[in-house]
Formats: C-alpha cells, sequence, structure tokens
C-alpha cells in the first residue's frame, strides 16, 4: 500500500510534465498550418486567377521601426474603413528602443513580419536577404503605385550591382515644401516685446534671447529659459548638431556636407565654417542663454518645458516640438509658441532649408519573403496608393470628417479646430495613421478633379495660424512662415537626393568608423560647449585630432562612393 | 559513493528510474538552453553574415579577438563595468546584510514586517520609472537641490547628472535604494534558523546585544554569505546595461558605457556579430575564471564552495 501510494505521487507529476509539454507542442504545430494555409491554398489559387478585389478578411503582420504615437489597432472609423475595402487588417508591431538593434536581431533570427518597415536599416535586411523584389509584383498588381511614384519608380530600385525594388518609398512624391521643417525658434511674446528686431544672424538671435530674458527674468512665476537643446541618445543630431550645417548654409543631409561641385561627401564636423556655430554656442552657455540641463534632460523633461511656456528659443526641428507646441496652443498660451526664423552665421549665407532633393525613396515599407501571401500584401500597399485610399487618409470619411461643397472636399469648421488642437485627433479617427511610411502622394498634387489629395494648402495653412502669429507675419511684411526663407527656386535640386537617406553597408571598416566618429561626436561636442571659452580651440583640435584617427577621411571615400553610385543609378 | 558493493549502473539506473524520469525535463531543458547555444561561438571565428548557412560563412581566426583588445574603448567599458559592479557588489552585499541583522533585532513585529515589505517593494519598479525619478530629483530644480540650497550648503544648483566621477556614485545610491530590501531577504531568512537555544545561552552567560550578534547571527549565516559571494562574483562582467543606459548621456558617457552597450554599440548595431559573440566568450571566461578563484580561496581560508 505505502509504496503504490510514493509510486502514484511522481507518475501523477510525470504525466503532468508529459501532458504540458504536449501541450505547448500541439500548441505550435496547430499554430503553425494555421499561419500557412492562407498564402498555399485559398488566396493562392484565387490570386492566380486575378480576382482583383479579393476581400477575405486577412492578416497581415508588419514591423514599424518607427513607432507610430497614432496607432489605433485599425479600430478609428478610418481603420475600420480601410479593413472593409480590403479585408486586411494590419497587426504591428513597433520598435522598443534601439531600431537598429531589434532589426539587426531580426535579421540574425531570420524570423520576418509579411510587412517591414525598417526606417533606415533597410541595408541590414537586404543583406540577410529579407526582402522580396517587388518589380514583378508592382508590374502584375501595383497600377496605383506605378500612377503614383511615376518616373520615380526607378528611384525604388536599391542600387547599381541589385537593381531590385524592395520596399515603397516613404514620404509624399512630388511635394511642394510650403512649411519650414527647421529653423531657429523665438516665441512670439520675445519678438513682440522686442518690436520685431531684424533676425537674420546668430548675433541677431542671441541679442533677441538675451534682451527678452534680462527683461523678464521669470515666465508665470519660473525662471525663464534662454535657448534649450536636446541631447537625448540620437536627439543630439536635430537640435545640437544639424543647426551646425543649416546656419552654415548647408542643406539637411544628416551627417554629411555634400560639395555642389565634386559630390564628395564630408562628414560635417569637419568644415572649418562649423567651428564657428559650436563657438557661438559655446559663448551662449558662458553668459547663461543656453539651458543648463541641455545635455542632460531627456525628450519628456523637455517637452515638458517648452509646454510650460518658458523656453523662449529653440533651435529644432518643427516636427520634434510641434507637440509640445500643441499644448501651449490647447492651453491657449498662443505668444508662448514660436515663430521659425531662418537664422545663419552671417548674412550672406542662404539657409537651405527649402533646397529640393528630389524624391528620394529612402526608406519605405517592405515585404518579407516569408510573408504569408504576398499578393495580397501588394494588392493591399496598392490600394493605399490609390485615390480612394489617399482621400480616405487624408481627409478621413466623407460627410463625417470633411464634406463636399460645390464638387470640393470642405473640412467643416468645428472639425478643423478638432484637428488643429487635438492632439489625439489621428488616434481617434485615424486620419494620417495610414499615410507615412506607406506611399503617400506629396502635398500640393492634385488629384483627377483639380484637388490637392491632402488637406494642406496654402489657404488651410494659413487659415491655421493663431492671432498672435498672422500678427508676427505681418509685421515682418510676409503672409507666411516660408515667405521669410529663401524660396526653392533659388536653389539648384540636389541631384544626390538627401544623402542621410543612405546607408553604410553593415559589417564594414566605414559601418565601425561611423560608429566610432558618432561617439566621439557625443562626447566632444557637449564638452566642447560646456567648458570655459578660453578652451574651447582645445577641445575642437582634440575633437578633429580624434575623428582623423577613427578613420573618417577612409568613411568618407566609402561615402562618396555610395553617393556617386547612388547618382549614377538614378541618371540612368 | 565508493563503497564496497558497487552497483552497476544499470541496475541503478531501473531501481531509481522515476528519479531519473524526473530530472530528465531539466537535464533536457538545461541542455537546450544552455549547451547548444555555445555552438554559436563558432561565430566569434567567423565574419558573420545573417542569412546564409553554416558552411557558407568565412572563417577569419582570431581576427575578432585581435580587434576587440587593440580597441581602446575596450578597456574603457571593461573599466566601468568592473567599477561600477565592484561597487555594487561592495554596497549591494554589505549593506544588505547589516540592514537584516538590525532588522532582526527589532522586536516589534507588525513594524518589523512593514520596514521589510517598504524595503523590498522597489525591487519591483522597472528602471525606467527609477531612472526617471533620480533624474527628476537630481535635476537643477530638484528636490535633493531644493534640500542643499534651503540648508545652505550650496548657493547654486549642484548639476549632479553633469559629473562624470559622480555617476558611479549615482548608479550604486539608485541601485542601493532598488535592491536593499530584496538583497536582505536570503539572509533575514538565514538568520531566522538559526537555533534560538543558542541566545539563550549567550544571553544567560551575560551577552548583550551586538556580542550575540557578532558571535552568534553572524556567524550563523556566514554560509549564506560566502556562497552569495562566490556567485556574485561570478557575475561581475555581466551586470546589464538598463541602468547606465537610462541615467546616462553625453557628458558622462566615458564612464556610463559598460561592456553589454559596448556589444550593442559595435556588434550588433554595425553588424558585426561575429565581434559581439568574441566579447560574449570573452565575457564569460573572465566570470568562470573569477568564480573558480573566488571558489578556491574560500574553500581554502573559509571551507565553504559552491563548486
Amino acid at each position: 500500500m505505502k509504496a503504490k501510494k510514493f509510486k502514484a505521487v511522481p507518475l501523477a507529476i510525470l504525466a503532468l510534465i508529459i501532458v504540458l509539454i504536449a501541450a505547448s507542442c500541439s500548441k505550435s504545430a496547430s499554430q503553425d498550418p494555421g499561419k500557412g494555409t492562407p498564402s498555399s491554398s485559398p488566396s493562392g489559387t484565387q490570386s492566380a486567377t486575378a480576382s482583383a478585389d479579393d476581400k477575405t478578411p486577412i492578416t497581415l503582420t508588419m514591423f514599424g521601426a518607427d513607432p507610430n504615437p497614432n496607432w489605433e489597432n485599425m479600430e478609428s472609423p478610418v481603420g475600420k474603413k480601410i479593413t472593409e475595402i480590403t479585408g486586411v487588417k494590419l497587426q504591428m508591431e513597433y520598435a522598443i528602443g534601439d531600431q537598429k538593434q531589434k532589426i539587426s536581431l531580426m535579421a540574425a533570427s531570420g524570423e520576418y513580419p509579411d510587412l517591414i518597415f525598417a526606417h533606415g536599416n533597410e541595408n541590414i535586411l537586404v543583406d540577410a536577404g529579407a526582402y522580396l523584389d517587388l518589380t514583378d509584383l508592382i508590374e502584375k498588381y501595383g497600377p496605383n503605385i506605378k500612377k503614383l511614384y511615376g518616373d520615380y519608380l526607378s528611384r525604388l530600385r536599391w542600387n547599381g550591382q541589385d537593381k531590385s525594388i524592395y520596399y515603397l518609398g516613404s514620404f509624399g512624391v512630388n511635394d511642394k515644401q510650403w512649411k519650414p521643417a527647421t529653423g531657429f525658434e523665438l516665441q512670439h511674446a520675445v519678438v513682440k516685446d522686442l518690436g520685431y528686431p531684424k533676425l537674420k544672424t546668430l548675433q541677431d538671435f542671441e541679442n533677441a534671447i538675451k534682451t527678452y530674458k534680462d527683461k523678464h527674468p521669470t515666465i508665470d512665476g519660473q525662471p525663464t529659459i534662454g535657448l534649450s537643446l536636446l541631447a537625448d541618445d540620437w536627439r543630439y543630431k536635430i537640435t545640437v548638431t544639424n543647426p551646425a550645417v543649416f546656419s552654415t548654409g548647408g542643406p539637411d543631409d544628416g551627417e554629411w556636407w555634400v560639395d555642389p561641385e565634386t559630390h564628395k561627401a564630408k562628414f560635417h564636423y569637419t568644415r572649418p565654417e562649423e567651428k564657428e556655430y559650436f563657438k557661438w554656442l559655446n559663448h551662449m552657455n558662458a553668459v547663461g542663454l543656453l539651458d543648463k540641463e541641455s545635455f542632460v534632460q531627456k525628450y519628456d523633461q523637455y517637452n515638458a518645458k517648452i509646454s510650460s511656456g518658458r523656453v523662449i528659443a529653440l533651435a529644432d526641428a518643427n516636427w520634434e516640438y510641434v507637440d509640445a507646441e500643441r499644448a501651449l496652443r490647447q492651453a491657449g498660451k498662443d505668444d508662448r509658441m514660436y515663430g521659425m526664423y531662418p537664422i545663419t552665421l552671417r548674412e550672406d549665407i542662404k539657409y537651405a532649408d527649402f533646397q529640393s532633393a528630389g524624391y528620394s525613396a529612402g526608406w519605405g515599407v517592405g515585404i518579407s519573403k516569408t510573408a504569408k501571401d504576398p499578393v495580397r500584401a501588394i494588392k493591399f500597399l496598392d490600394w493605399l496608393a490609390s485615390d480612394e485610399a489617399q482621400i480616405l487618409n487624408y481627409w478621413g470619411i466623407e460627410g463625417v470628417h470633411y464634406k463636399i461643397e460645390n464638387g470640393k472636399r470642405v473640412i467643416p469648421p468645428e472639425e478643423m479646430a478638432k484637428r488643429v488642437s487635438d492632439p489625439e485627433y489621428g488616434k481617434k479617427t485615424g486620419i494620417g495613421v495610414f499615410t507615412y511610411p506607406f506611399p503617400q502622394q506629396g502635398i500640393g498634387v492634385l488629384d483627377p478633379s483639380g484637388q490637392t489629395y491632402t488637406t494642406d494648402s496654402l489657404e488651410q495653412i494659413k487659415a491655421n495660424y493663431t492671432a498672435a502669429e498672422k500678427d508676427v507675419l505681418s509685421h515682418y511684411g510676409v503672409e507666411m512662415w516660408k515667405d521669410l526663407y529663401p524660396p526653392t527656386e533659388s536653389f539648384p535640386v540636389k541631384p544626390w537626393g538627401a544623402a542621410w537617406q543612405i546607408n553604410i553597408p553593415q559589417n564594414t571598416d566605414a559601418a565601425v568608423i561611423a560608429q566610432k566618429c558618432e561617439d566621439i561626436v557625443k562626447k566632444k561636442v557637449p564638452q566642447m560647449i560646456l567648458a570655459k571659452p578660453g578652451e574651447f580651440d582645445r577641445i575642437w583640435d582634440e575633437f578633429m585630432a580624434d575623428l582623423d584617427k577613427a578613420g573618417v577621411h577612409k568613411m568618407e571615400d566609402e561615402f562618396s562612393k555610395l553617393l556617386a553610385d547612388k547618382i549614377k543609378l538614378w541618371n540612368e | 559513493m565508493g563503497t564496497e558493493k558497487r552497483k552497476p549502473f544499470l541496475e541503478v539506473l531501473i531501481r531509481q528510474r522515476y528519479l531519473f524520469l524526473m530530472s530528465f525535463p531539466f537535464l533536457a531543458w538545461l541542455f537546450v538552453f544552455s549547451y547548444v547555444p555555445i555552438w554559436g561561438w563558432t561565430m566569434a571565428f567567423q565574419s558573420f553574415r545573417p542569412g546564409k548557412a553554416f558552411g557558407e560563412q568565412k572563417w577569419v581566426g582570431f581576427d575578432n579577438f585581435i580587434a576587440l583588445f587593440a580597441d581602446e574603448r575596450f578597456y574603457m567599458v571593461l573599466r566601468n563595468t568592473l567599477g561600477m559592479s565592484l561597487l555594487a557588489l561592495l554596497v549591494g552585499y554589505t549593506v544588505p546584510i547589516i540592514f537584516a541583522l538590525i532588522l532582526n533585532e527589532v522586536r516589534h513585529q507588525l513594524f518589523k514586517r512593514s520596514i521589510q515589505t517598504i524595503t523590498y517593494l522597489p525591487h519591483f519598479v522597472s528602471w525606467v520609472i527609477v531612472a526617471g525619478l533620480v533624474s527628476k530629483m537630481l535635476s537643477i530644480e530638484g528636490i535633493i537641490n531644493e534640500i542643499l540650497m534651503s540648508l545652505h550648503i550650496v548657493n547654486e544648483p549642484v548639476q549632479f547628472m553633469q559629473k562624470e566621477r559622480w555617476f558611479w556614485g549615482i548608479v550604486t545610491a539608485s541601485d542601493m535604494w532598488k535592491e536593499t530590501g530584496w538583497n536582505s531577504i536570503i539572509f533575514l531568512a538565514a538568520i531566522i534558523g538559526i537555533d534560538p537555544e543558542l541566545h539563550e545561552a549567550a544571553t544567560v552567560d551575560g551577552a548583550g546585544r551586538f556580542r550575540r550578534m557578532w558571535h552568534i547571527t553572524l556567524p550563523g549565516i556566514r554560509p549564506t554569505i560566502m556562497v552569495m559571494l562566490i556567485l556574485s562574483i561570478g557575475w561581475l562582467t555581466s551586470i546589464g546595461f538598463e541602468k547606465q543606459f537610462l541615467l546616462g548621456n553625453p557628458i558622462v558617457n566615458d564612464y556610463a558605457e559598460v561592456l553589454d552597450l559596448y556589444v550593442l554599440n559595435y556588434g550588433i548595431k554595425v553588424g558585426r556579430y561575429s565581434y559581439g559573440t568574441a566579447i560574449g566568450i570573452f565575457n564569460s571566461l573572465v566570470s568562470i575564471i573569477l568564480l573558480v578563484i573566488s571558489n578556491a580561496i574560500f574553500k581554502r581560508t573559509t571551507k565553504e564552495s559552491v563548486i
């Protein structure tokens, strides 16, 4: 009896273990064919018979390297409408933390979702053979894609050796630029208070900050902050180092500056002009006009500060501070919102924010080689490129988010008010959620009825301005912020597109040098800005020497080769 | 074990078949998750490209290790890793013991239990939140600076997060706040296991509280202390990177970057999987060596050991 009882316990445990193992095995076994079937039988045969509008429900998995805070699980009105029309439900997975690491791990594992948006890390996946070549699929199933990209379709090709199309480029095609993307920002209250001073050079900018800060040491009871920068992770490039290029007349080519004549690339810090800019930041810090926490604060702290209305000046890209600015607008602090000014080192330098790069398909959404149903995937992407989808995604649902008056799409004023002031508008309605990073018609492009696909129109932009904004603009004698900047026509189109979209191949010396240079920049730039003015030159020399030692010129040569390849590929 | 009647293995196997069967899943688990991955070490001797078959990879011998030992940055991150983990060992090890000793002397049960619960709760708070709290508290307008200013200890706010040399201290202090309570649990458990008669006898002999702590409690938990110490020494090079990554900023980076972060930046991020693996191997070897040495030393001096 006793022995039997003793045996029963381990036997029971053993049975339990076996059941558990069996359960976990059968679960994964039953999942796999479930995933596999849609590709193999039903839709496979259907697509062979070329049924153009296969609407059987399908879930496509997608990886997004760049998290979209408005992602609404396709539960919004627009999201539901898309599922209704296409039968597709997207299941998104976003990268948390460093995108490159996540994508590298994905490449190492060889397990991909159906759709991949790699946000500039496409090279890792191409190396690993993760993408499907879309050329034939577009030819067969992509009439709208062809129409949307037009001649630029050839720019989607990977490179001179491998002319496959791996992804559909993000960003509006044939975009007209109506809003400045970058600049030096001052609160409207500042320029108003100072009687709309001339704002052309860094000196003017500094004077404005200084005069206002001296006059108003506190805002709403808290100490006034002069110029605040942000160096949280990669964001240092946006507010700390990019303005060095812009204020010295360079267009946005990321970490690069490309010689317009020879097309040779330079790591932009090595340009002697930029020393002047960093010296100015050093000076700003020395006289107490630079936010002391510039290099320590995190993005949320930066946003919170801006939203409090006590940061009077920024040197940022519009998209980075736009959420904080919206909070100011919601709080009714229109005066504390920012105007964008093309400030340069000297008056003879042209701020090149409006220089056109043509369309460069730097990154976008691709289909993985393990996609369960590539035909459905490409059809989905093709539908997103269609007029119907573009209008849905930009304007919303007719009768709800806009109405048609005299054959024209019009957004009612109360809806417009929600659009501009509700930070959650995109999430609630789904408008704009399926534009970037998917194929997009550019701003200002006209549909067959002669209206713009995008809701942006010059009138609409102007109508969005606050009273304070209009007031400031009128005092500077212009109608729009873009009028303050040198216009697109005054620059040649860059034949290489945007250099920041060109990736250095993985696992090469140049890639390692790039990482080393990044570390040097991250270390030396804050150091030289926070140093005593007397030490600036010494640190700058160290900075240059360190870059030299890391092999910056070798990397520049490699990059120039990639650039030359691209120019050749595009102009074939 | 080695008695006169050595039974053949088969007989033992049959007789103890249930025990063997029961341990099998765990052996399999250990094999799959701890031994099979060692196969991946071969990557360190290749120039690994993802997506290619094993046979197609290029073999490069010790190139990755040579590159590793030639990189100055590697020594910097090694210094930071060892520096911070030694500090963590020192503080994160002695403080919980002292804390456990003191807490054990508290007579009021409810008070004792509340303190214990309150102190181990921070263990469950994510580093993301802790880092947010720490950087807010230490910012120019943070509470620490306000206290220092109102006490007139400093005249203007201290930029705690901008001082390179304070970074290790800040990390260690926040680690201490987060983990002291949690780490003391095992010592408290060991203390409870001590025979109360020893205390009674000592009290009769006229020993005071501190005498009893020193002569009874501490020797009583010595095996636990030793085992914990040896194990933590084995973990010296793998301290993770969350706290350093979350608390760090460009200014203090020279003191904040640790091995794991270096692996991510210079291994995985630039597609040098092989290089990352080489660092992993180095890491494991250092851990094993440290573990074996410390174990041998303790074995010789105190007769306590884990292996």
